[in-house]
């Protein structure tokens, strides 16, 4: 079995200008801001990202013009507001988005898991999502005599991009007991590479000690990459909280535009590696924000 | 479900509340909405939905099932925080839900989460909401978050109780940019000859109660909040609503309820978020 643990800038090579990414993200919890910011770094364009809720991944993305289409069913980052450098580039027309459902874009990247052309929804029926030429849903009869339904068409991102707990170096992946954010499992089903940053890296028997823990097989995996704390500024249920003071600073970072650029300068170009991010947050800042209950 | 039985007899905390601020009037209004044998579950950002699912099942209804923040049933010890997506709420859960596999199949099911609070930056006279854009769709002159899961609960059997902090004639509108959130569409009984059960059935706001007239399907002022008058609420209303024969003054918080909150659902005043400085 081929070792596939990698660095953040060799996992991010599986990235093409172009490419469809998959992004596991909350508004502030668990998305793979470790390999966002390798992303930002390589310096990808034209990516048509496609993420649940997600929030400052897709900011920093936006920031440094490497979006130019988004599939969402919201921007968020909760009562952080919404992602201002986000709205711009929709507002200005540089970003396309597509807003879905949350039913249907579990519709379009489940039936991409699944092999299907589409799977169907009741989601929507009546909303003017219907009205804006979205030529991926269709109203159509139901065969068996029903009422319509909206059919999503398949997406299969080339990329999915995860954050979880441990893998082991061929690539299975595991979570500590918690809940399982919905794209940790399907969003790599439906993708066609998948790579995953962890907090740590494990031997095969630490895993076979919880079986019940892990969540994705090795053949379903194509890089692991290290990155402890990398899910930061998001949390990590149940390691680390978010870190309420970074989101406030891009907050305000992102009033402007030219600030929104200083901050990645300072926190995504500045920090060449992962772990001269962490030395740049601080040990401390970490430290205050990792949960007594994990173990 | 083994609440803890409550007297019958009135109790002293039943009394109505003298001294209390608005957003403890409308989180009361809203726990009035919930039944004991329902289930819930609350969306993000939800400081006002969540202290009144939460008033409930201390007071009212102890069997209500809540899954909190989406991802957590029943918590016996939830707490408030800036989210209402994070762990703090949902730690003490009795069991944790997959959005994806799980919980919109439970949704599915009419008999279940019969009642969804939902907030919306435009709110139109028949129900109508918007989380999506104002302006052009594809060149937007403000993108919104988008619906999430609005889309998909206001158009499946569901009673939707709308939460509006800021009443005024910019939220509240004759017509909506866009449709996110699917109300009665253009009223008179589109909505049912689509096919689509459930629909809006309250809107709680910062001066007033509404439903909705049962022909016309217009928003109806039923309550007025103590210290306004109908004129206050017809003035900060971007259309015409249906006006009730009997509109009353909303019924105050009891003296419990606001106990309950201050101290020990919400102490930080999350609730507060969103209502106008007075």
């Amino acid at each position: 079995m081929p070792d596939k643990v990698m660095t953040a800038a060799e996992a991010v090579g599986l990235i093409r200008d172009g490419d469809v990414v998959g992004l596991q993200a909350g508004p502030t919890q668990c998305a793979p801001m470790s390999l966002v910011r390798a992303l930002v770094r390589a310096g990808r364009r034209d990516l048509h990202a496609v993420s649940l809720s997600g929030s400052m991944a897709l900011d920093w993305l936006a920031t440094s013009g490497a979006l130019t289409r988004l599939t969402t069913a919201a921007v968020t980052m909760e009562s952080y507001g919404m992602c201002r450098q986000v709205r711009r580039a929709v507002e200005s027309g540089v970003v396309g988005f597509e807003e879905l459902s949350e039913t249907a874009l579990l519709a379009r990247l489940g039936a991409a898991a699944r092999g299907l052309p589409f799977l169907p929804t009741r989601g929507m029926l009546g909303s003017d999502l219907l009205s804006v030429g979205n030529a991926h849903l269709a109203v159509i009869d139901d065969p068996f005599g029903g009422p319509p339904v909206v059919a999503c068409q398949a997406l299969r991102p080339d990329v999915a991009l995860l954050h979880a707990h441990r893998a082991d170096a061929d690539g299975n992946v595991a979570v500590d007991p918690g809940p399982r954010h919905p794209m940790t499992t399907l969003l790599p089903r439906a993708s066609d590479r998948v790579v995953v940053s962890v907090e740590e890296i494990v031997d095969a028997d630490t895993l076979r000690e919880h079986p019940e823990q892990t969540i994705l097989p090795s053949f379903a995996v194509d890089a692991v990459v290290l990155a402890p704390y990398g899910a930061h500024p998001t949390s990590l249920f149940p390691r680390y909280d978010y870190d309420a003071a970074a989101f406030q600073a891009w907050v305000d970072a992102s009033r402007d535009p030219a600030d929104a650029e200083a901050f990645l300068a300072s926190y995504v170009h500045g920090p060449a590696t992962h772990d001269d991010y962490l030395a740049l947050v601080g040990a401390d800042r970490l430290s205050a924000l990792t949960m007594e209950r994990a173990s | 479900m083994s609440g803890a039985k409550r007297s019958t007899e009135a109790q002293p905390g039943d009394a109505p509340s003298t001294s209390y601020s608005v957003d403890e009037l409308v989180v009361s209004r809203l726990a009035a909405e919930l039944a004991d044998d329902d289930q819930v579950l609350n969306g993000l950002s939800s400081f006002v939905p969540v202290c009144a699912i939460e008033l409930a099942r201390r007071t009212h209804a102890p069997g209500l099932v809540w899954v909190a923040g989406g991802t957590g049933v029943s918590p016996s010890h939830p707490r408030m925080t800036a989210s209402t997506f994070e762990w703090p709420l949902w730690d003490s859960a009795l069991m944790y839900v997959d959005v994806a596999t799980e919980l919109w199949d439970w949704v599915a099911d009419p008999r279940r989460f019969r009642t969804f609070f939902a907030g919306a930056a435009q709110l139109d006279a028949f129900g109508n909401a918007n989380i999506s854009v104002v302006g052009d769709y594809h060149r937007p002159r403000v993108r919104l978050s988008g619906t999430a899961g609005l889309a998909d609960m206001s158009v499946l059997d569901k009673r939707i109780v709308y939460v509006v902090t800021d009443h005024d004639p910019r939220t509240l509108v004759e017509r909506v940019d866009f449709r996110s959130g699917v109300g009665f569409l253009d009223g008179y009984g589109e909505r049912a000859r689509r096919g689509l059960g459930g629909g809006p059935a309250l809107v709680v706001t910062n001066l007033a109660v509404f439903d909705f007239a049962p022909s016309s399907q217009r928003m109806r002022l039923r309550t007025v909040h103590a210290g306004h008058t109908v004129d206050d609420v017809l003035a900060a209303t971007g259309f015409v609503p249906v006006i009730a024969d009997d509109v009353t003054v909303t019924p105050a918080p009891t003296v419990a309820q606001v106990a309950l909150l201050r101290d020990e659902i919400d102490p930080e005043g999350y609730r507060r978020r969103g209502f106008p400085a007075r």
